[in-house]
């Protein structure tokens, strides 16, 4: 796409046209957005916004990240049925048209799905959804089990169209695309003063300074340290308390694995295929017929988990497939923290090197 | 941005959505069963030897399956399958005139320019025979533009060879070396008895100038490799076709990750020098010696 | 041309009829299903009954000899046969006497008149009979009862989904109940049941059983180590957790599986 050079522009926008600006939107497309869950509250969800009061711009993260407007936790493919030849009808992916109040984190993630799956022979799946949406980010507040600071992608603003940054008079909106400024059209904004831009940046080196938690290595020097050791009896370790159930994987903004099933429909006759998350972690993620698994060992599962992200994936693709959400870490069921299993291999390579 | 698999007329937009093939004829036996196909629109499938499609059963579920016709030969391919589980098993009973669906085909087949002018060893076990049938009638169909064509085939026993027709035509051919072993003999066999390092250990291999493909189960890949290593042959001009589980055939679903590569993009037909430096290329360790 | 519908039939054993009762909640779907096959016999739904059917779904677990013959005279008149939920699986809650002998059993329950009665531990109808397809769950799972009578009428098998239910949960999109403080066994339970529990924010009991190589050390590891998530310190603490109750809480649907997962590991909680 053309580069057009009056980008990025700012202006400010009020809670109050923030509020006027999302039932605005609400009314004309479907709209996902955190809010809090029903179910629990003080924890969030992406889900379909349908009161604009409902959106909540200040939370710390979901469960799930929002990859899953573009990439659904289940999806049909294609419906099938009989006939000569049989019928093949392809089910288009249901984007929302605004995906609302994503963190830098998140969008960086975006980033990463977006290169992976864009890579010939590309997704077109994932493309389709990705080029019908229109994403606001949002900038946070880290918390416990944030390290994005250390992946580079704490101030990450691509992929969005819209950024909004707190500040004293509301928002702060960065319009980074064309689609941006034409949906913030419907809004009512002001223009940017010196002092909104001063609260931003005040806000981002607060922001900063949250984030305790650091990785020990930058991402080049983790995939030099991976590619060269095998640090065995620390996969073993991580492997001893691992369940291998997959939830680091299914709720990680980076991972994109997916598995194929098909279902009949009842008349048995027709049907569909479905697709649906996957993990690497899982027992016969790498089974064959026959049964043998190419990965039996829980550490070789541990191990691909770690090489995939931080190793094969960033040299494939020029990034590390992790943003630092934390979210593995605040899911795993066994309490293995990403970051300190990270650091203790960091750590074992650097050893008597005289630098750490 | 040229898309692998791609042929024209097919629309490029759905990624997992197949093409509808028609089974012109199945022959059923005990073990595997060979199956024509043509696609809905009849056009060409495009392969090259080693290469696979991703078959759907609809209702089943889809797996792939190497292409074990060449593409020499007529608008109409060919696959074997071995009922090995869900899908193969269903593949394996369709009948005449039953539709499946097609993707494909994918992946890195064998390297037929780096063989041009230099000897074919083509090294099968099992079913490993199919993707290696399509390279064989491949270079029998472009004779002067290759060496020696020599066949090593091993199966379980007798009643286990698949494409007979095929390997007692090669056996009787000039213009190919034909070894058949079978590992356990039953009382009418009168040929080899023996794993397929037996034959690979007799043969006088110019080892120079040839290039080996090696389709087989996960146990023979090192053991081959071994010999043929101990025969001189140059660790790049061996080729490995790998087999994983493959869920979308292009790359993202992730389960056919082999440290850094994607088998069925990257692959499935891999050089063994590039194996060596995979930690999860389990099954080619060359034992130690 | 028309085939003639496969005729199914359910039977009982030592259970609470749960099973079947689930059966009857596919509702409308149940008049689909009807569409391809003929009820022979199916107490709890129809009366009456007949001899002759071709899918014999057997609920609950073997316990004594009468049980016995009966289910073997179903396997040598079903061309199929279907071990319908977990008593009939894997044992559920019936196996739980299994720790001890037959006669304590009997005294335990009978108390004097244990003389008259007869019982041999309870095992899952695959342990009798060959088995053709097994449905899991505590009540049989719905959505496994749909996809496996799906995959009979179009000839398919149905291997056991091999997952931990944390998947399904996943991408259901829920809040893990350990935030809540709940301890939960879904990372070590074979999924298939969609997280039905923790989609409605309650703990996975293990009633479908446990995955192959559940790392049950580690289970008893998380429970009772110290932590640095404070969520696991907090179910820990709250829970005051020892080996025992993990135990105890571990063999509510899953005695059997965890006899021979001790055997083969040499571990168990
Ligand atoms: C490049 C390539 C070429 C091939 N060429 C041929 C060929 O020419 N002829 C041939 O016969 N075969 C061929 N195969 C092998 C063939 O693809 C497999 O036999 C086939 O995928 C088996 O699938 P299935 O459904 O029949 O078996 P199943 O055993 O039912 O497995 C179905 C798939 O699901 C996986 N799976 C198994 N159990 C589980 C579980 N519990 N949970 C989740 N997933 C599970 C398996 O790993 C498998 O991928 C080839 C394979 C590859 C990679
Ligand atoms: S690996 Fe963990 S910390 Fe990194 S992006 Fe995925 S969920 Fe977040
Ligand atoms: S979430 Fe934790 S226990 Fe589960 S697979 Fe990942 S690391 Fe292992
Ligand atoms: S609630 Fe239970 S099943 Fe769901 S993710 Fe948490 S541990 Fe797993």
């Amino acid at each position: 796409m053309m580069r057009d050079r009056s980008l990025p522009s700012y202006c400010v926008i009020s809670p109050g046209s923030v509020l006027d600006f999302t039932a605005g939107i609400l009314g004309k497309g479907p709209v996902m957005g955190p809010m809090v869950r029903p179910d629990q509250p003080g924890f969030h969800v992406f889900d379909r916004l349908r009161r604009p009061e409902d959106l909540v711009l200040e939370y710390t993260t979901t469960t799930m990240p929002p990859k899953k407007a573009f990439f659904p936790p289940t999806e049909t493919v294609f419906r099938f049925s009989a006939g000569d030849p049989p019928n093949l009808t392809p089910v288009r992916g249901d984007p929302p048209w605004v995906l609302l109040g994503v963190h830098p984190c998140d969008l960086s993630a975006i980033d990463a799905l977006d290169r992976a799956y864009s890579f010939p022979p590309p997704d077109r799946r994932w493309r389709h959804n990705r080029d019908r949406s229109i994403i606001v980010g949002v900038d946070c507040m880290p918390d416990e089990y944030c390290f994005c600071d250390s992946l580079g992608v704490s101030q990450a603003r691509r992929p969005c169209d819209l950024f909004l940054t707190e500040i004293e008079r509301g928002y702060l909106v960065e319009t980074h695309t064309r689609a941006g400024g034409e949906l913030l059209g419907e809004a009512r904004t002001s223009n940017a003063l010196g002092q909104d831009f001063l609260e931003a940046e005040h806000r981002r080196r607060q922001k900063a300074l949250g984030i305790q938690a650091r990785l020990s290595a930058d991402p080049g020097r983790l995939a030099d340290f991976l590619e060269a050791e095998p640090f065995q009896e620390i996969w073993e370790d991580i492997a001893a308390r691992c369940y291998s159930c997959g939830s680091c994987n299914t709720t990680c903004p980076a991972c994109f694995c997916f598995t194929m099933d098909d279902v009949f429909h009842w008349d048995l006759q027709s049907g569909e295929r479905r697709r649906a998350w996957d993990s690497c972690q899982l027992l016969d993620f790498a089974a064959v017929a026959g049964g043998h698994r190419f990965r039996e060992d829980r550490w070789q599962r541990v191990r691909h988990r770690w090489h995939r992200k931080f190793l094969h994936l960033y040299r494939r693709f020029g990034r590390p497939f992790c943003t630092g959400c934390g979210r593995c870490s605040r899911a795993c069921t066994a309490d293995i923290n990403i970051l300190d299993e990270t650091n203790r291999i960091i750590a074992a390579a650097t050893k008597g090197r005289g630098h750490a | 941005m040229p898309e692998t698999g791609k042929r024209a007329g097919v629309p490029a937009d759905w990624t997992y959505l197949p093409e509808p093939a028609r089974i012109v004829s199945i022959r059923r036996e005990a073990v595997d069963a060979v199956i024509e196909l043509e696609l809905a629109d009849r056009s060409a499938l495009g392969h090259k030897p080693g290469q696979f499609v991703q078959v759907s059963m609809f209702g089943f579920g889809e797996i792939p399956i190497s292409i074990c016709s060449s593409p020499t030969r007529t608008g109409r391919f060919k696959l074997c399958v071995r009922p090995a589980g869900h899908v193969s098993n269903a593949l394996y009973r369709a009948s005449e005139g039953d539709w499946v669906g097609i993707r494909g085909p994918f992946g890195r087949g064998f390297p037929i320019r780096t063989m041009r002018n230099r000897d074919v060893l083509a090294v099968a076990g099992g079913i490993g025979l199919a993707p290696l049938r399509s390279l064989i009638q491949y270079v029998r169909d472009n004779r002067e533009a290759y060496g020696r064509l020599v066949v090593v085939y091993g199966a379980r026993n007798p009643s286990l060879i698949l494409f007979r027709t095929d390997v007692e035509a090669w056996t009787r051919g000039e213009d190919v070396e034909m070894f058949l072993t079978v590992d356990e003999a039953d009382e009418s066999w009168t040929g080899r008895t023996g794993v397929v390092t037996g034959p690979l250990k007799e043969i006088d291999l110019s080892t120079r100038s040839t290039v080996a493909a090696v389709v087989g189960p996960p146990v023979m890949f090192r053991f081959v490799a071994a010999e043929l290593l101990a025969k001189g042959m140059n660790r790049r001009r061996i080729f490995f076709s790998l087999e994983r589980r493959f869920e979308c055939g292009i790359g993202k679903c992730g389960h056919c990750q082999l440290n850094g590569m994607y088998v069925c993009q990257d692959g499935p037909v891999f050089r063994y020098s590039d194996l060596e430096g995979f930690s999860e290329a389990v099954e080619a360790r060359a034992p130690e010696r | 041309m028309k085939k003639e519908k496969p005729r199914i039939a359910f039977f009982d054993f030592a259970c609470c009829e749960g099973c079947q009762l689930t059966v009857l909640q596919l509702e409308e779907k149940l008049l689909d299903l009807l569409d391809h096959v003929e009820v022979a016999a199916w107490r709890v739904a129809i009366s009456g009954g007949s001899d002759a059917y071709d899918i014999a779904f057997c609920e609950g677990s073997i316990s004594n000899r009468e049980d016995e013959e009966r289910l073997h005279r179903i396997r040598e008149t079903a061309g199929t046969v279907v071990s319908l939920g977990t008593c009939a699986s894997i044992g559920c809650h019936n196996a739980l006497k299994n720790q001890w002998t037959g006669g304590e059993v009997l005294e335990l329950v009978y108390g004097g008149e244990a003389g008259r009665f007869e019982t041999l531990p309870a095992r899952p109808v695959a342990s009798v009979v060959p088995v053709d397809y097994q449905i899991l769950g505590c009540p049989a799972s719905l959505p496994e009862i749909e996809i496996v009578l799906k995959r009979i009428l179009t000839g398919q098998p149905h291997p056991l989904p091999n997952n931990p239910v944390c998947v399904e949960c996943k991408r259901n999109d829920n809040l893990c109940v350990l935030e809540k403080g709940v301890m939960c066994l879904g990372p070590v339970t074979r999924c298939g049941c969609d997280a039905i529990c923790t989609s409605y924010g309650d703990a996975c009991q293990g009633c479908r059983g446990l995955v192959d190589e559940p790392n049950l050390e580690a289970a008893v590891r998380v429970l009772t180590e110290n932590h640095r998530h404070a969520i696991m310190d907090a179910v820990a603490r709250g829970l005051r957790v020892d080996r025992e109750r993990i135990r105890t809480w571990f063999s509510l649907y899953n005695g059997p599986d965890l006899q021979l997962e001790q055997e083969k590991t040499g571990h168990g909680p």
